[in-house]
């Protein structure tokens, strides 16, 4: 078997062993937590049968290991069952919630890291004053909690000025508000890192060879050190991810946007067990997407890394 | 961090104030025209809601903050008015059998569904059977079906619902939007009632034109609609062309919105906010009557050492809950006397002024009963244990600052007479755990059926939603409210239902905090705000109306 194939094939292989591991301990964690789901789910009703009635409907009554073996069988068939409290099914739920999440996570995403890759790239190595600067401001943005700026941002530019909606998902204006209020925080944190990695690559000495050669300044940053750069920011790929699906919950709740986040917060918090299997078996799957493209990613930017 | 957050939180509420200060100076200039008194037709305002229904069928539906939307599209056969008293709407009259155990409905026969689908007896009887069959998703409106036996459709205008026994509250449920009525066509064609949309048809006076999770609900005008109940001011079709309920989570979010003229009402206007709207130019303040019930602590009276009447009288009168309550919600609501809110016809006047804050004679008591001793925290102890009760209370059911009111009368209980009032916010599983093997100390709630012997029997009731599990129930309490559960509507059954009251207030079964009600804030340009009284809460955009904002 070619080699290629062969790490594509054990790529698959893990691929499916995280989804299973992901899908069995949200499983046993939900059934773990205190209280009979057919109590959660009656609420504050009492009558004779209320409890059956609900076991019955959802095979609460059947052992666990038939509910997991189940659960296990549907999955494979693509089946991920019927969310208990909006009694709906949970595929149809979330692909309606997916592209407005998907459409956040990704301009925010884009955004912080051209933002990071710019300031970085301006002041690396420059005056202490700049640098200063930057850090500082960087360091105000990556400790600001995003409801706080979210708020911030809606006052001055909704509220205020009144140049973008409050709320809602409808049309690139609506996006520009959330957007931005995702994509500051992490963008303190990328450039800080960005920089970091400039610098040191900047001490390198090719760099003085390059200078030698009488390239100038910006194009000896941009053509030769900005992929030194990349490489760090790309490992933090696997944290960006996580707080731009993180960080989505408390945008799309405070702006009043659709999304898998406020879907999410409400399953748990009413442990409706088929739609927080569902969430967590599309992070897994995101994460597991991601963290492989990530590292086809290295071997483009870093072709060291090809050589056997 | 703790004051890091608090730093923040306090600049954000000055942004916050300084903004909708200077917003509301700009307002002042567009001061509307008030003049304008007849309705004009026509138009769509917008509303800025907190809470997103998690399912838009009226039968399966818990929500109380779902029933405001629901009623556009559903009615019920009565309409409960504001004196407890009920009128009819879809159905023209009724009576009730000498035993109490048969009501018969005659139906108004100039009523349909938005579908064309005539509303009739074989209507009311299909949505019955439909509640019944899914029992286990309709859980909400079938427990209002419990002591139900049978309907007969005697004809196309004519239904008689017997019971198993007699049960005074039939009436209140019947007003409920849970037992109101959706097009038997739906029923029978569409598996995802909860998901809202078109396909969700009712005789109400607006149809569901589209939702969007997460972002709005829009609902249309039904042209054809004329049988109104009376607690409306509008007899005809609705006024507005459209209204539109986008969901808007965050208090603060909502507020922005109206303030800026992106949203024309809001509910659940927050206590620090509510200066931005009310007697301000360009915008109106209401609020809702609290006619369900207080939020109150119920104190489980079979177990550890708040089954000393003593130590609950204690725990009632050892701190200045006016001072308290006034304190967390800055005087925007009513400190209550009752589990019964204050505006039901069936509240127990007499409570007002009878307890609270007699922090001497709650020493004594305490004393009294043996705990005297005090530990190293200033806490009174009796045989080496602390005088400590959990209140243990559900964190998806923590809102409106409930938590800092419980926290403040922990403080004040502490130092007034070294009671440890222990907050714990738990999770609905644990909750629901402690429920089922009657474990729980005290719970905090309020509930969402207006009629009294009914709520009565949900918190106090021997197989209510409490004491269900509990076999030592106090037979006194429990005898009286089975009794006032089949005792008809009448000078008897109110005088019974007072005496309850009372009783749980002096044996110390509930300690009453506040009456919650709904804070509303709109354009002063709105017309026909109001609040319905079965639900407790904004009635639907029924009356609605707008001066046409070029005025």
């Amino acid at each position: 078997m070619h080699p290629l194939i062969k790490r594509i094939l054990a790529r698959l292989l893990s691929a499916l062993l995280v989804l299973w591991l992901a899908a069995s301990t949200a499983f046993v964690a939900i059934h773990a937590l205190p209280g009979k789901i057919e109590d959660v789910l009656a609420g504050d009703l009492q009558y004779p049968g209320l409890r059956e009635a609900i076991s019955a409907q959802w095979g609460l009554d059947r052992s666990l290991a038939w509910q997991y073996g189940h659960f296990l069988e549907r999955l494979a068939h693509g089946d991920l069952g019927s969310s208990y409290v909006m009694q709906q099914d949970v595929i149809q739920v979330l692909s309606s919630q997916i592209w407005p999440t998907v459409q956040l996570a990704l301009s925010a995403g884009v955004l912080a890291t051209v933002l990071a890759l710019v300031v970085a790239t301006l002041t690396a190595g420059r005056s202490r004053l700049s640098r200063r600067l930057a850090s500082a401001v960087e360091l105000i943005l990556a400790s600001t909690p995003v409801f706080w700026l979210g708020l911030l941002l809606l006052i001055a530019f909704s509220f205020q000025w009144r140049l973008f909606p409050v709320s809602g998902a409808t049309g690139w204006k609506s996006l520009v508000l959330p957007a931005v209020t995702l994509a500051l925080p992490l963008a303190g944190v990328l450039s800080q890192v960005t920089r970091e990695a400039l610098e040191q690559a900047l001490e390198q000495a090719f760099v003085t060879t390059i200078r030698a050669r009488g390239l100038g300044e910006l194009a000896l940053r941009l053509r030769h050190l900005l992929r030194h750069a990349l490489l760090p920011v790309v490992t933090l790929g696997g944290w960006l991810i996580g707080s731009l699906l993180g960080g989505a919950v408390i945008t799309e709740k405070m702006f009043g946007r659709p999304g898998v986040g406020s879907v999410t917060l409400n399953a748990v918090l009413s442990q409706d067990l088929p739609v927080v299997l569902a969430v967590v078996l599309l992070a897994a799957l995101i994460h597991v997407v991601i963290s492989t493209l990530l590292d086809v990613l290295y071997l483009f930017i870093d072709p060291r890394l090809n050589t056997p | 961090m703790n004051f890091r957050l608090t730093a923040w939180l306090t600049l954000t509420a000055m942004a916050t104030t300084a903004f909708t200060l200077s917003a509301c100076q700009k307002d002042a200039a567009i001061s509307t025209a008030q003049a304008t008194t007849a309705p004009v037709s026509g138009g769509t305002l917008t509303w800025g809601v907190g809470t997103e229904p998690t399912c838009f069928d009226p039968h399966s539906s818990s929500q109380q903050n779902s029933f405001f939307l629901i009623r556009n599209y559903v009615d019920s056969l009565v309409a409960k008015l504001a004196d407890g008293s009920f009128a009819p709407w879809l159905a023209k009259s009724w009576s009730i059998s000498e035993d109490g155990k048969t009501y018969d409905f005659v139906l108004r026969d100039d009523v349909s569904f938005s579908d064309g689908t005539p509303f009739n007896a074989e209507a009311v009887k299909a949505n019955f059977d439909y509640i019944l069959k899914n029992s286990a998703v309709t859980s909400a409106s079938a427990s209002l079906l419990v002591q139900y036996d049978h309907i007969e459709v005697v004809s196309p205008t004519e239904v008689k619902i017997v019971l198993k026994t007699p049960d005074s509250t039939t009436l209140e449920s019947l007003s409920s939007v849970k037992l109101g009525f959706l097009s038997p066509k739906t029923l029978s064609d569409n598996k995802d009632l909860c998901a809202g949309g078109p396909a969700l048809v009712g005789t109400g006076p607006f149809t569901f034109t589209s939702y969007q999770r997460g972002q709005e609900a829009t609902f249309s005008r039904n042209p054809n609609y004329h049988w109104a109940p009376a607690f409306a001011q509008n007899k005809g079709p609705a006024y507005l062309d459209k209204v539109v309920y986008r969901f808007l989570p965050e208090a603060s979010v909502r507020t922005g919105a109206l303030s800026s003229g992106q949203v024309d009402l809001i509910e659940g206007v927050q206590p620090t906010d509510i200066g931005v709207f009310d007697k301000a130019e360009g915008f109106q303040y209401l609020t809702g009557p609290s006619a369900t019930t207080s939020f109150t602590l119920n104190i489980n009276y079979t177990t550890g050492p708040a089954a000393d009447v003593r130590v609950r009288r204690a725990l009632r009168d050892g701190f200045d809950l006016d001072a308290i309550v006034k304190s967390v919600y800055l005087g925007t609501v009513r400190r209550a006397w009752s589990n019964i809110g204050p505006d039901n016809a069936d509240y127990a006047t007499h409570l007002k002024d009878s307890w609270g804050n007699k922090v001497e004679q709650a020493n004594q008591l305490l004393d009294q009963a043996g705990w005297t001793q005090r530990d190293s925290e200033g806490f009174r102890t009796k045989d080496g244990q602390r005088l400590s009760i959990e209140v243990g209370y559900p964190q998806p059911y923590v809102r409106d600052s409930r938590d800092v009111l419980i926290r403040a009368i922990q403080s004040a209980l502490r130092q007034n007479i070294g009671l440890d009032l222990h907050l714990h916010i738990t999770t609905a599983g644990d909750f629901a755990n402690q429920k089922a093997t009657g474990n729980w100390t005290i719970y905090p709630n309020t509930d969402n059926p207006s009629d009294v012997a009914m709520e009565l029997w949900d918190m106090l009731g021997d197989r209510g939603f409490l004491y269900n599990a509990i076999a030592k129930s106090d037979p006194v309490i429990t005898g009286d409210i089975n009794k006032a559960r089949q005792l008809k509507a009448g000078p008897e059954r109110r005088e019974l239902l007072g005496k309850i009251q009372q009783y749980a207030v002096d044996q110390a079964y509930i300690v009453p905090l506040f009456a919650p009600a709904y804070h509303v804030a709109a354009k002063s340009r709105v017309h026909g705000v109001y609040f319905e009284p079965q639900l407790d809460s904004p009635g639907n955009s029924y009356d609605l109306w707008a001066t046409p904002a070029t005025q």
